[in-house]
């Protein structure tokens, strides 16, 4: 450990990256291969849906102890193809009062924008490819990263115009909700991967993936990653952030009009957005599809070549959907105030501060705040760091120490002794004790209700009882 | 124009709009068509539907604010993205520019914070 | 494969060039044609946004890759989202009004577009561009650092004089759409309270009423003697006339049920 973050926080060994273009090298991949890789990549990503819902409900199956589903193929393996095949069979009922056009487009928008993104992620490296030696990957480009934030913000359409379009109340609030969630966590995610670009030098994917071959940057960028699997489940209306559909009180959310195959569309959707995030999410920070350290070493790396990247990159990937299910099996919905709540007043501002953080610790690192610098183990260290390094600490610890004060003094003030007895019938009314409290038996309790029943029973009538209107 | 890199990017598009479009035309096709009017009412939990508004009602405003506040962190961050890219050969100068408008934008932020802007309910 | 495929020489343009830009230049004029001739707002701004992704996808094609996709993030996912919310504000299914408010309106902007529109030409027409310098010059470090050494170089001014335009838009949206709440609202534990102070109605109001097929909000209790509770209805809802009565929705439901039956046996 103490090694990695030598590497990460020493002066870069190699030259600085020279330029932001990507690393992948396309020249000897013709159109119609490339078109091949994006069938190639479209199957891979229609396959994993198939797998994907048949191991969420098998997990969360076993999370609940029961077995989930086991009827259909072996483990029930091919019951996804059977509820596509229902879905495909359905009747499609549409609203009278939908808005025809909008209400297909919508789907058809969703169903076709989540393909998009995974045109960048590189699943492997060079590959030989029917003849020719090309990046397992469709295309690169040195804006690739934010392209798939911009696809990711069209995508929200397919949202927000379903809700519109339905003619229907439920699914308009279900579809103003999760727009609004979406562009309040897509600021954090964007602003989560500046700290990525600083050290990549690049919004490449594959050059981002070249700059992780000594260090993933989960490690100087740890914080970032944390923030992005945050807003990763949020992004893709997930469970504890499932406020979209919010079973409770908004019955299926933005989709309560779909069915049939139209719906199938955002079904398929929310989960190739999960593929989606959880590949950009081991792209940026996990080393792409670079093997795991151990591994890599073995052998003079004949594990971190060619087809084997492809290995590594889809069990990297589905680690995060095993997470995405977990979660979903664990964890409560929670309030959509609080989530607005954790997203606008913490995620932003400490992410922003975050990237400031990164890059006063890389412009040290650079020499921009001095060059005086010192060495241990052969790896030379900039002052200027480990100064910016220290005051960032202490300047955490000191935001730590205060919060914790707050919230101590504040549960002091909250405190309520509980007396050892109670009176049930001291406010006149009965309450139940409190967990160690004890009972006191009233003596009164005894001619009172004696009392109460001798009365004769008062029966209220409407004119009698003068009604306050409800507010 | 054919090797600009974002031109498998449309096959991409393609792909998946041939695929929603032909699986959602195919279930219009297949399935079947039985019509009677409760199945073309909104669905609200199997009760007859409350009447819409004129106009179809109005959403709160508190969203306006929302996506004005997103605009304003969409630009700011637009201009994170170009100074996190050229970090390396941009030096001092820029950092403590990039400061002044982050602590900029920050007076903003604090503004609509202070003011209750941040509280949902 | 790099960015830079463009012709180098500004003057030629390739098939493929061509063939884009016909494409994308007429969606993107039909998008805005759209946007002005629709009569549902909701059309006019995916109208918009359809202008708006055309414009990006020809700032792509012409090697500008930073600022295309910006188009797309920016004015597609942010911008548009404001307006579609804004349309939302005024009424979901707004249309155009179609009334003249201010007399002569048309003709006063008709003659005062063709005025604009004139002077755009003839403007334009005069212009003598320099000679460009060329994709391979402006993409020398890369596109991004190429933007990014512009706007912390020659353009740092405007870029810092932005922060302070973003102010004013966090300040104007707040005072346009903001409430702030005087005092403090009670919390539920507030209304508990209170009300076993007050010793009536402890356990709540009466809910409304169920019948099987209606939202029940609007629908009130009936007391055991029949009569409807006041209570369990809200206000608001008796001052708007809009409290259901029994009877009323026997003719619909039975309309419905027949619809249903004939579903079944057609």
């Amino acid at each position: 450990m103490s090694n990695l973050m030598a590497v990460a926080l020493g002066v870069p060994s190699v030259a600085l990256p020279a330029a932001e273009q990507p690393h992948a090298d396309f020249s000897d991949t013709p159109m119609w291969l490339t078109f091949v890789k994006a069938l190639i990549v479209f199957v891979y990503l229609l396959l994993s849906v198939l797998v994907v819902i048949w191991f969420e409900r098998r997990v969360v199956g076993r999370i609940q102890q029961r077995p989930g589903p086991n009827r259909f193929g072996p483990f029930g393996l091919l019951q996804t193809l059977a509820d596509g095949v229902k879905l495909m069979t359905k009747e499609d009922p549409r609203p009278s009062h939908a808005d025809k056009v909008v209400f297909t487009l919508a789907s058809l928008i969703a169903g076709t924008m989540c393909f998009v993104s995974f045109a960048v992620i590189p699943l492997a490296g060079q590959v030989n490819l029917f003849g020719h030696t090309t990046p397992l990957q469709v295309t690169d480009a040195s804006s690739a990263v934010l392209l798939t934030l911009a696809i990711a913000s069209v995508g929200a359409y397919g949202i927000l115009l379903a809700g519109w379009s339905s003619g229907s109340t439920y699914p308009l609030y279900g579809a103003l909700r999760s727009s609004a969630q979406i562009i309040s966590y897509e600021i954090a995610m964007g602003l989560a991967l500046v700290a990525v670009f600083i050290h990549a030098g690049s919004m490449s994917t594959s050059t981002i993936v070249y700059q992780q071959r000594d260090v993933w940057y989960v490690i100087p960028a740890f914080f970032s990653f944390i923030i992005y699997v945050i807003t990763m489940v949020g992004e893709t209306n997930r469970w504890p952030f499932a406020n979209a559909e919010g079973e409770g009180e908004l019955v299926g959310g933005f989709h309560t009009e779909y069915g049939s195959m139209r719906f199938g569309m955002y079904y398929l959707g929310e989960y190739i957005n999960m593929f989606t995030v959880s590949a950009m999410c081991s792209t940026l920070f996990l080393g792409g599809w670079q093997a795991p350290p151990g591994i890599a070493a073995i052998n003079d790396g004949m594990f971190n070549h060619g087809w084997w990247g492809l290995l590594w990159f889809t069990l990297k990937m589905w680690l995060f959907l095993w997470f995405f299910v977990w979660l979903r099996g664990t964890l409560p919905n929670i309030r959509y105030d609080q989530f607005m709540r954790f997203g606008w007043k913490f995620l932003i501002p400490a992410t922003i501060a975050w990237v400031l953080v990164v890059a006063f610790i890389r412009g040290a690192q650079l020499g921009y705040l001095g060059d005086s610098s010192f060495s241990i183990g052969g790896r030379r260290f900039p002052v200027a760091m480990l100064f910016v390094i220290g005051l960032v600490t202490l300047l955490a610890l000191a935001i730590a120490w205060v919060w914790v004060n707050r919230n101590q003094a504040k549960a002091e003030a909250n405190r309520f002794e509980h007396p050892a007895e109670i009176d049930p019938f001291a406010g006149g009314h009965p309450v139940p004790p409190m967990p160690g409290q004890r009972l006191v038996e009233p003596a009164r309790a005894t001619t009172r209700g004696v009392a109460a029943h001798a009365e004769p029973v008062v029966t209220t009538t409407r004119q009698e009882t003068k009604e306050a209107p409800r507010g | 124009m054919l090797n600009n890199p974002y031109v498998p990017i449309l096959f991409m598009l393609a792909l998946g709009f041939a695929f929603a479009a032909g699986s959602v035309g195919a279930s219009v096709l297949i399935g079947p068509k039985r019509y009677n009017k409760a199945k073309m009412l909104p669905y609200e939990c199997g009760i007859q539907p409350t009447p819409r508004p004129e106009g179809g009602g109005r959403v709160p405003i508190k969203y306006y604010l929302t996506a004005m506040l997103f605009i304003i962190f969409d630009v700011e961050s637009i201009f994170l993205f170009p100074f996190a890219v050229a970090f390396n050969k941009l030096g001092l100068f820029a950092l403590v520019e990039m400061i002044l408008f982050v602590a900029t934008v920050f007076i903003a932020y604090a503004y609509v914070w202070r003011r209750g802007g941040l509280d949902w309910v | 494969m790099t960015s830079l495929t463009m012709a180098a020489d500004p003057a030629t343009m390739s098939t493929g060039e061509a063939i884009g830009f016909w494409v994308l230049a007429t969606m993107s004029v039909l998008g805005a044609l759209g946007l002005l001739f629709f009569r549902r707002a909701v059309y006019s701004a995916l109208g918009m946004v359809l202008t708006m992704i055309t414009l990006g996808m020809i700032f792509l094609g012409l090697g500008a890759d930073f600022l295309g996709v910006v188009q797309i993030f920016v004015y597609t996912g942010a911008i548009m989202m404001l307006f579609i919310f804004v349309i939302m504000l005024v009424g979901v299914d707004s249309s155009d009004s179609l009334v003249e408010t201010l007399k002569g309106q048309r003709i006063v902007g008709l003659l005062l577009s063709l005025g604009l529109a004139g002077l755009l030409v003839g403007a334009i027409g005069r212009v003598t561009f320099p000679a460009p310098a060329g994709l391979t010059q402006a993409n020398a470090d890369g596109n991004v650092t190429g933007l990014a050494n512009l706007i912390f170089g020659r353009y740092v001014w405007v870029f810092e004089v932005t922060s302070a335009l973003l102010i004013t838009a966090a300040l104007g949206a707040m005072v346009l759409s903001h409430r702030e709440h005087l005092g403090t609202r009670p919390t539920q534990r507030a209304w508990a309270e209170r009300r076993f102070k007050e010793g009536k109605h402890l356990a709540g109001l009466p809910v409304p009423g169920v019948y099987a097929r209606h939202n029940a909000v609007d629908t009130p209790a009936l007391l055991p003697d029949g009569t409807p509770s006041e209570l369990s209805t809200s206000r608001v809802l008796a001052a708007r006339e809009q409290v259901a009565v029994p009877g009323t929705f026997v003719e619909g439901e039975q309309a419905i049920q027949r619809e249903i039956e004939e579903g079944r046996t057609r």
